[in-house]
């Protein structure tokens, strides 16, 4: 940026605007989690249920890391509209699929951010950016590891493999 | 012939900085000044706009955005050309 723009922001604004981009993604994870966390609520099953509240919190929390990155940095950071969530599910394990399948295309989309940063050198955003590609590593693994009880028990009823969920 | 085809289609859009923080548009007959976040207000509701579905949606429609600036102190009219200036001129102030 050799603009007078680069005296107002620190951020570059096509960074940005991918990064707006992340906190609409974020906060549709985070709509998302709260739905599966009601399926799971309803049916008493606990230990998802606690797991979905809390992916909820956590995205939303992802969300605001970011909006504030992008405000503190002299730019806009801008509160989105969130749709499409799906409130309907067949059952459990389509759940925590959905919730894996979910967090990768998560995971692209911190890859894409943190390519455009540094094709354009903004090194700060791609320090910042730093700690979403870890923290999607361990957002992945915790969803696989559950799947893989899935896998273990089969066709036990759903609550008993619920209890035998791993808890944080 | 062409050249006053040419002269129809040009919009007098002009952004400028005036000063540290504040920025002047002259559209029209207007001239709007901006604060920073004002402007990047702006240059975010033009860029929606200019998505290629929402321009289509515009063209099939209303085939014009009225739009807000300047914390909704001013309202301009903007046909298909002038909103695709607009978008240029912006894009050319933060480049
Ligand atoms: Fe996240
Ligand atoms: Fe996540």
């Amino acid at each position: 940026m050799k603009t007078a723009i680069r005296r107002q922001m620190t951020i570059h604004p096509e960074v940005m605007d991918v990064l707006n981009e992340q906190i609409a993604l974020e906060m549709h994870a985070s709509a998302s989690y709260l739905a599966m966390a009601s399926w799971c609520d309803q049916r008493e099953l606990l230990n998802s249920k606690a797991f979905f509240y809390k992916q909820s919190e956590e995205e939303r929390g992802h969300a605001m890391k970011i909006f504030d990155f992008i405000n503190e940095a002299g730019g806009a950071a801008i509160s989105p509209e969130v749709h499409n969530i799906t409130n309907e599910f067949e059952g459990l394990r389509e759940i925590y699929e959905k919730s894996l399948d979910q967090e990768i295309h998560v995971t692209q989309s911190i890859y894409k951010c943190f390519k455009k940063a540094r094709s354009v050198d903004d090194f700060a955003s791609e320090v910042f950016l730093q700690w979403f590609v870890s923290e999607q590593v361990e957002e992945e693994d915790s969803v696989r590891s559950i799947l893989d009880v899935f896998d273990l028990m089969g066709d036990m009823p759903l609550k008993m493999i619920d209890e035998r969920l791993p808890t944080e | 012939m062409f050249m006053d085809v040419f002269c129809d289609i040009e919009f007098n859009i002009q952004l400028k900085k005036e000063t540290f923080c504040n920025y002047s548009l002259k559209i029209d007959d207007k001239e709007i000044s901006l604060s920073f976040p004002q402007l990047l207000q702006l240059r975010n509701k033009i860029n929606e706009y200019t998505l290629s579905e929402n321009l289509e949606h515009i063209i099939a429609n209303e085939n014009f955005v009225l739009l807000f600036v300047a914390d909704k102190k001013h309202l301009l009219f903007l046909e298909i050309p002038k909103l695709l200036d607009l978008k240029d001129e912006i894009a050319v102030c933060f480049l």
